[in-house]
């Protein structure tokens, strides 16, 4: 186990490799997260709000001094048809995307991706041409 | 008059061969209006990467501000650009469209899985 923890400490792509079992308390909703039931080994972010800390430089290396909140804009669609959710860095501006866990809350990733969609006060907000002149 | 057309600046898209003509007082975009593409110059560590960098969402970023995020198809680094009223709307709303149409959950039984999670089921925003 020594070995392993060293190898954790120096190795910059451990968490690359390996899974992160470490159970956190979400810095922004304050959400007890546990690393089961996510349907992967990578969870980065809070299943209830979504949101993630900018921990990252590049995936695993856990070497950014940012620690900024990392706010979800967005979703996309992969190659194979799985969502993944976009996060950018409330403090540094940075983006990235990861994957979403099984556990993830279906009503917010349904606001996430309907966003662009929605209506407010009858307008709809971002949308800087008229709903007839497609 | 010769003179005059040679200072016209033609913009051309290097994914789908797009082209515009750039006006004096006119910047050249950054993206193509057509397709949303555009070319991934630099990473952050200042590496040329020349990749396409690809539409893959949109950001409500503000009331009548949206942005294009950008993927690129060559090293995977995400960026945003502002988008702009020249742009293509049915390729946007297409993109934005893109994830409702294959959802990773039954889409009908929303409510209930996020009653069984414990999460907060209104419907307020994010």
């Amino acid at each position: 186990m020594n070995r392993e923890n060293k190898k954790r400490k120096y190795d910059k792509k451990y968490y690359r490799t390996h899974p992160c079992t470490d159970s956190f308390t979400c810095k922004v909703c304050g959400w007890p997260v546990v690393s089961a039931g996510a349907g992967t080994n990578h969870r980065n972010h809070c299943p209830n709000c979504l949101y993630s800390i900018h921990l990252d430089n590049k995936p695993g290396d856990r070497e950014s001094e940012c620690h900024g909140r990392m706010e979800p804009i967005g979703v996309w669609v992969r190659k194979k048809g799985e969502w993944a959710i976009i996060h950018r860095c409330v403090r540094c501006g940075k983006i990235s995307s990861n994957r979403v866990a099984a556990d993830d809350n279906p009503m917010k990733l349904t606001a996430l991706a309907m966003r662009p969609f929605g209506k407010k006060d009858g307008l709809y907000p971002g949308c800087f041409f008229p709903e007839g002149e497609l | 008059m010769k003179g005059k057309e040679k200072k016209k600046e033609i913009y051309q898209c290097l994914n789908c061969g797009w082209t515009s003509i750039i006006r004096e007082e006119e910047t050249p975009p950054d993206h193509c209006p057509n397709c949303l593409c555009s070319i991934h110059n630099e990473d952050e560590e200042g590496n040329e990467c020349g990749g396409i960098l690809e539409p893959v969402g949109i950001w409500v970023r503000s009331e009548k501000e949206w942005e294009i995020v950008q993927r690129c198809r060559f090293c995977g680094e995400m960026s945003t650009t502002p988008a702009t009223e020249h742009d293509n709307r049915i390729k946007l709303l297409s993109i934005a469209s893109k994830p409702i149409s294959s959802p990773p959950f039954p889409i009908e039984r929303i409510e209930e899985m996020t009653r069984l999670m414990g999460g907060n089921t209104d419907k307020g925003e994010i």
